[in-house]
């Protein structure tokens, strides 16, 4: 009994039954309709997933015949896994919308009848096996969406459903065309025969033919530019039925593609071109929407066009193992996650983007968003990561680059539009509160959330990264988010404690060079996360996002594969991103954080799909084997990696994100977060290591490297914020160590390790010490403070010693590190970036002393004579990160002997250049005459300096070195002027044109929305049956 | 010896089907626009008939005229026949679904051009 | 310059059409599943009109789908006119009495347009016709109705029922054939009874009989939904 319940056909007698009672129901009772209407609506969903999950359990596919007769005399359908795959999720989904959309859909029952006949339909269009039976679902599925429209009540609506019915019915009119005369030369309609008779599918009728239905499907799924009709309905039209349409009829239309591809085998590039051409620009003009649904609507083009993209490409490179997690992944990411999104645009009920503000919408609200953006923007952990990451490479090994780029670039846009929304969305105090959504309201984009994790974890199997380890992280996270209600100090203690226990175990086994960064990073990022013991308050989400930032972190240093290392770096930067948002004034500079992140991921993904074509695995232990062709995946990886430490020219979101975010973030981004794009680089290192071509190439981010710490330093020393010159300051320490790795030698390895570990501690210190003065004066202006020797005398003590320690004098650890980079550079000859180095130290030098100066000493101001020293939470942290900096500068043998041990058995042999053994560099480890060279070069210089400012004061009397900072700053003006942010202004404004420029087509007329889709359907026609024979001569 | 019939009705069908696209394209009027649609529905309705005539055959009806032993000889294509009966009945439908929309259109604006619901665009 | 593109558009057309026309030839021979549904359809339906038999039994899944098209057109019209039922006081023009030829004509006509058009539905499976055609020309004898008496009032309560009761009815018989014959939609629940016969072909008579119901009942509604 059940199991002829659970029979696929019934999706249908369910649907149609349903239908046609629904009106004889009203007439027995009002309620009636609604009972039968959800008892078929779940049928379906039911049946469709008992069907999959027999499916999946190895059942056969299910063959429908219907009148008892085989195909081609009657209709067949099908349900296979593909199908059911489809079909369940879709019915899920509308089982979702229907929740969602009940308040409006109960009004009339005419509305629930057209919602179950139209999901019925769109089960239609995936089963059928008939061609033309295919044309009915279509038109079912059409003619509900049409009546479905009339829930709309604007007249924009009633405008934006004409346009959508011209479109259209245009579409499906060729359609009809293409089916009858396709029988004409086949003689038969059943899409399985057809296939088998592909070859009779020639000749002026066969080929129009082709083109007509292929024409049909493509522009029902909106091809830019011929999609305004699908724009102005997905703006205009109730957001219920919007993310019906988005994801349900897509879904039907996208699949009837699927099924049909076969067809068109020889088109498979000309299709992959229109999705590549609606992916690019549907993402480009998202940029520019200020309506909500508008812009989802631009973003569920796009993510159609993405999904046609990958099937085509996938099809004609034969991949068509990869199409399950990749078709499947992005197709049930878009599903839910851009329903998800419509469904809480409708629940805001504020149309315009600029009207969002979410942040009295309450945490579970502001959670659901955040995660289903992240989902659609294609970040982990959700099942659009894994697919991408399989297209990417899949295509890599195809050498389809040029795809990579477009797939890449537009994410990157999407992400671009989709962040920038959700700054405008938490942006603090302006404009109303967007309401209340009610708990059940939120209920379907929650499931939607719930589901989508769910997918992921499947995805991340699929994927070959099921690692418990790797998932640690976010299971830490969410057990953190389960006991957010207790007080603030207790869930930063539980977070530690968390942190700490998962990390130790995941770090167990982590050897050589990840070991070390591992041991480093996780105990400072420890130490600093303490820290955030000084505020009680509540901070909602920030426990959360450390414990999953820390453990990110170990879990990329523990990574063995690209896509596991690739994961953590993603969730790396999506833990600090969120983070930096919880600062209010950090949400401005959030969309730059965002995207130079992203754009850095993106090289980074390209590399590795690169690296993986080149060695053939994603092992990364692979990479120091792989010889010069890897040299490519060696610039992308490098290049990326770069982008994130802020190397000068992409160093423009680093400042602002480090002096905007939180007092103790700060800390943690400069001295433990920056570290992570540092061992980037390093990975991308060992692909360098073989190849002369890599070696050149290593020779230029050196450069690189030297000339970001140059400038940098010269920034650090322009600026009035404390925070924002520790920012520069991180940047220039950075840039030596970026010149270490890039040494590509035994002691430039040795030397940046030990640099990162001095940098961090330094680092810690001196943005703790910063958080502690803003704490207690409340100001963040360098000569706004002063004196504060006197009250805050410990954070004095300890940020002398890290200042000292930076500067690189003797005795500290920054002497020593700075001593083994010079005399690395010796060896390798580069005399150019030891110049600059000597140059970098000086202004390192003078910018420190500022530092120093303008905050403890000099006169105190008046009302800061009551101050007291900082809070113990933040002075705790400091010394032990002193007590670290003193252990490193007195017993340096305890990092360098494991660092060598780490370094040597893997890379010594491997090297191109051998470097000098350690017994070598310990010889030279007498700090007398070294000391005596640098520090008094750079002493010299600052000596120079104070004469030139005594001649060019001259008439005046002489100042403090306040003084001496203003008369040198001006001069240095000129040449710092931030070329780099202007030319990444022109850059955004540069885009920002494109997407006006290309939103222009759409100009709400339906007329001309018609002539973009004949003239649509007259290029296709061009290049499928002009153009070859054009060619063919 | 002229055109055969069925290529006569397919030639026919077309021109109907340009005509009537013509009328989509062209008119201001939305009531004109959806004539235009209809006309170019009927026109592919027409083309699919044609396509399924055979040389000399007569309606795949088995009686006196069509005894059934000849039908296989003489009959035409049954099957475009009855893709059309279900297509001309979903054209109508949409027809009917276009007027609709067009009253409403025309309640909320009181006109028919449809330069003047551009409400939603770039 | 909309004119020159539209121009330019339908003259490409054109030139694809004209490929089309070019390219074909007519056929000699139906095609090998025409000559099989020329064959099975009286031999094993038992209806003479194979047009109908294909429809209502090979394609029924199609019919039962295009059933629902017009059925949710009939709904959606209602409800997208239902707003505007009233017309706003004094802004209608007072309709003009329907002239004398449409008024007599309607009176011989009427009889014969029902009377045929129930003829064309119950011979569908023996004869050109069947329920769409018949349902058409009853529909369009409802035109002729309204048109001559615009003071008529059809009962919408009862159309509505109707199709539904036509629909619901139209799904069983289709369910009766999975338990009955050999599948969904089968027409050989019943027997299939001499060729050429008024009571034969199985269930096809039945469900022509209430596809023309249906189909008369919807689109008198949604005509009748465009007269107000």
């Amino acid at each position: 009994m059940v199991e002829s319940f659970l029979q696929p056909l019934n999706i249908f007698l369910l649907g149609l039954g349903g239908g046609f009672l629904i009106p004889l129901l009203y007439r027995l009772s009002k309620r009636l309709p609604a009972v039968a209407f959800w008892t078929a609506l779940a049928g379906i969903a039911i049946i469709s997933g008992a069907c999959l999950w027999r499916l999946l359990g190895g059942a056969d596919a299910f063959e429908i015949e219907t009148a008892g007769t085989a195909p081609p005399l009657a209709i067949s359908l099908r349900l296979g896994p593909a199908e059911g795959f489809f079909a369940f999720w879709v019915n899920l989904a509308a089982l979702f919308g229907a929740w969602h959309l009940w308040h409006r859909l109960r009004d009339s029952y005419t509305f629930l009848l057209l919602y179950l006949i139209l999901v019925m339909g769109i089960n239609g269009m995936i089963m059928t096996r008939d061609l033309f039976n295919l044309f009915v679902f279509l038109e079912i599925v059409s003619i509900a969406t049409y009546g479905l429209f009339g829930l709309g009540q604007t007249r924009a609506a009633m405008a934006g459903a004409f346009k959508y019915i011209m479109a259209t019915v245009l579409a499906s009119s060729f359609f009809l065309l293409g089916a009858a005369m396709l029988y004409h030369v086949t003689g038969t309609l059943s899409i399985d025969e057809m296939i088998a008779r592909r070859d009779l599918i020639a000749g002026p009728i066969g080929t129009t033919a082709l083109v007509l239905v292929l024409a049909c499907l493509v522009i029902e799924l909106k091809p830019f530019p011929a999609n305004g009709w699908g724009l102005d309905v997905y703006e205009t039209a109730p957001a219920g039925v919007a993310a019906l349409v988005s994801v349900g009829v897509s879904a039907g239309v996208f699949f009837a593609l699927l099924k049909l591809m076969p067809l068109f085998a020889p088109q498979l590039t000309l299709i992959a071109v229109s999705a590549a051409v609606t992916f690019l620009f549907s993402n480009l003009v998202g940029l520019r929407q200020s309506n909500v649904q508008r812009m989802l609507g631009c973003s569920s083009i796009a993510q159609m066009a993405l999904l046609v993209l990958a099937l085509s490409l996938l099809m004609r490179h034969g991949e068509d193992d990869a199409l399950p997690l990749v078709v499947g992944g992005l197709f049930f990411n878009h599903l839910f996650a851009k329903a998800g999104l419509f469904w809480l645009a409708g629940a805001v009920r504020r149309r315009r983007i600029g009207g969002w503000n979410i942040l009295s919408a309450g945490a579970p609200f502001i959670f659901v968003f955040c995660s289903l953006l992240v989902a659609i923007a294609g970040l982990p952990p959700f099942p659009g990561f894994w697919a991408k990451w399989e297209l990417v490479l899949r295509l890599a090994e195809h050498g389809g680059y040029a795809w990579i780029a477009v797939v890449l670039l537009g994410s990157l846009l999407e992400a671009a539009y989709l962040f920038q929304w959700f700054g405008r969305a938490v942006k603090p105090g302006r404009g109303e509160p967007a309401g209340r959504v009610p708990r059940w309201g939120l209920f379907p984009a929650a499931a939607c959330v719930a589901l989508l994790a769910i997918g992921g974890m499947v995805a991340s199997r699929a994927a070959g990264a099921a690692s418990v380890w790797l998932h640690a992280p976010l299971v830490a996270g969410a057990a953190l988010l389960v006991i957010e209600g207790l007080p603030g100090r207790a869930r930063c203690l539980s977070m530690l404690l968390v942190v700490f226990a998962a990390g130790t175990w995941m770090a167990q086994g982590i050897g050589g060079i990840n070991g070390l960064f591992a041991a480093l990073l996780l105990s400072g990022g420890l130490v600093i996360a303490a820290a955030g013991l000084y505020r009680g308050d509540a901070r909602p989400g920030y426990h959360p996002l450390m414990a999953v930032l820390l453990l990110s972190i170990v879990a990329l240093l523990r990574a063995s594969t690209s896509l596991e290392f690739f994961f953590a770096w993603e969730l790396v930067t999506l833990a600090s991103a969120f983070m930096l948002a919880l600062s209010p004034a950090a949400r401005g500079v959030l969309l730059q954080f965002l995207l130079f992140s992203l754009a850095s991921a993106f090289l980074i993904l390209a590399g590795f799909a690169i690296a993986r074509a080149v060695t053939g695995t994603t092992d990364l232990a692979a990479f120091l084997a792989a010889g010069p062709a890897a040299a490519p995946a060696f610039v992308l990886i490098a290049l990326g990696c770069m982008v994130k430490i802020g190397v000068i020219g992409a160093h423009v979101w680093l400042p602002a994100s480090y002096a905007k975010a939180d007092d103790d973030f700060s800390a943690m981004l400069s001295a433990v977060v920056g570290k992570v794009a540092v061992f980037g680089l390093f990975m991308a290192a060992y692909l360098a290591t073989r190849s002369n071509a890599g070696l050149e190439l290593a020779r230029v981010v050196g450069w690189i490297g030297i000339l970001t710490t140059v400038i940098a330093a010269l920034l650090a020393l322009q600026q009035a914020d404390m925070k924002r010159m520790l920012a520069y300051s991180s940047l220039s320490q950075t840039g030596y160590i970026v010149t270490a790795v890039a040494l590509m030698s035994h002691l430039g390895w040795v030397t940046a390790l030990y640099l990162v570990a001095n940098h961090l501690m330094v680092k810690g210190i001196l943005f703790l010490a910063a958080a502690a003065i803003i704490e207690r004066t409340g100001l963040r202006r360098l000569d706004a403070c002063g004196g504060l020797v006197g009250r805050m005398p410990l954070t004095f003590a300890v940020a002398i010693v890290a200042l000292v320690s930076m500067s690189g004098l003797p005795p500290l650890a920054g002497f020593g590190g700075k001593w083994l980079l010079l005399s690395a550079m010796v060896d390798r000859g580069w005399y150019g970036p030891l110049a600059l180095g000597v140059l970098a130290t000086l202004v390192g030098l003078l910018y420190m002393l500022r530092f120093g100066h303008a905050l403890f000493l000099g006169p105190l101001k008046p009302e800061h004579a009551e101050l007291r020293e900082a809070p113990a939470a933040l002075l705790v942290p400091q010394f032990v990160l002193v007590a670290g900096i003193l252990l490193l500068s007195f017993f340096p043998k305890l990092l360098m002997d494991p660092v060598s041990a780490a370094i040597d058995p893997q890379f010594a042999s491997t090297l191109v250049w051998q470097g000098m053994s350690l017994e070598l560099i310990y010889a030279y480890w007498n700090p007398a005459r070294a000391m005596a060279g640098a520090v008094g070069l750079a002493l010299l210089g600052a000596g120079v300096l104070w004469v030139i400012y005594r001649i060019g004061r001259w008439p005046s009397r002489a100042g403090g070195p306040t003084r001496f900072f203003r008369y040198y700053r001006p001069l240095l003006a000129p040449m710092l002027a931030s070329h780099a942010e202007r030319f990444w202004e022109a850059v955004s404004v540069a885009v920002g044109g494109a997407a006006g420029a290309a939103r222009r087509v759409y100009t709400g007329n339906g007329q001309t929305y018609a002539l973009q889709v004949l003239a649509y359907v007259l290029v296709l026609y061009f290049f499928v049956a002009v153009f070859p024979m054009i060619r063919g001569g | 010896m002229g055109l055969p019939i069925s290529h006569l009705l397919l030639v026919t069908g077309l021109v109907l089907a340009l005509i009537g696209m013509w009328g989509v394209l062209v008119h201001r009027n939305i009531l004109r626009i959806i004539i235009g649609f209809s006309l170019f529905g009927t026109g592919m309705h027409i083309v699919i008939v044609a396509t399924g005539y055979v040389t000399n055959g007569t309606a795949p009806i088995i009686d006196q005229a069509l005894p059934i032993g000849e039908a296989a000889a003489r009959a035409v294509d049954p099957v475009p026949s009855a893709l059309v009966v279900t297509a001309i009945v979903i054209g109508f439908s949409v027809t009917a679904i276009m007027l609709s929309f067009a009253i409403r259109l025309y309640e909320a604006r009181k006109t028919l051009s449809i330069d003047a619901f551009t409400d939603s665009k770039w | 310059m909309t004119r020159v593109w539209a121009a330019v558009i339908v003259i490409l057309f054109g030139v694809v059409f004209a490929g089309l026309a070019l390219g074909y030839s007519e056929r000699t021979a139906p095609s090998d599943l025409a000559l099989r549904y020329l064959e099975q359809v009286p031999a094993d339906l038992g209806a003479a009109n194979v047009v109908t038999g294909i429809l209502i039994t090979y394609r029924g899944f199609d019919t039962l789908g295009e059933v629902a098209v017009l059925f949710m057109v009939a709904a959606s019209v209602g409800m997208l006119l239902s707003g505007s039922a009233s017309p706003a006081a004094g802004s209608v023009r007072p309709a003009r009495p329907p002239s004398e030829l449409v008024v007599n004509g309607a009176e011989v006509v009427l009889p014969i347009a029902f009377l045929f058009g129930a003829y064309v539905i119950v011979n569908g499976h023996l004869s050109a016709g069947g329920g769409f055609q018949g349902g058409a020309v009853v529909a369009s004898g409802v035109v002729l109705l309204v048109l001559a008496r615009p003071a008529v009032v059809l009962h919408h309560g009862f159309l509505s029922v109707t199709e539904s009761l036509a629909g619901v009815l139209y799904v069983t018989l289709g369910i009766l054939g999975l338990f009955l014959a050999g599948g969904f939609l089968d027409s050989h629940i019943l027997p299939r009874g001499a060729f050429g016969a008024f009571v034969s072909a199985g269930a096809i008579p039945l469900i022509s009989a209430l596809l023309g119901i249906k189909v008369a009942a919807e689109l008198s509604v949604i005509i009748d939904r465009f007269r107000n």
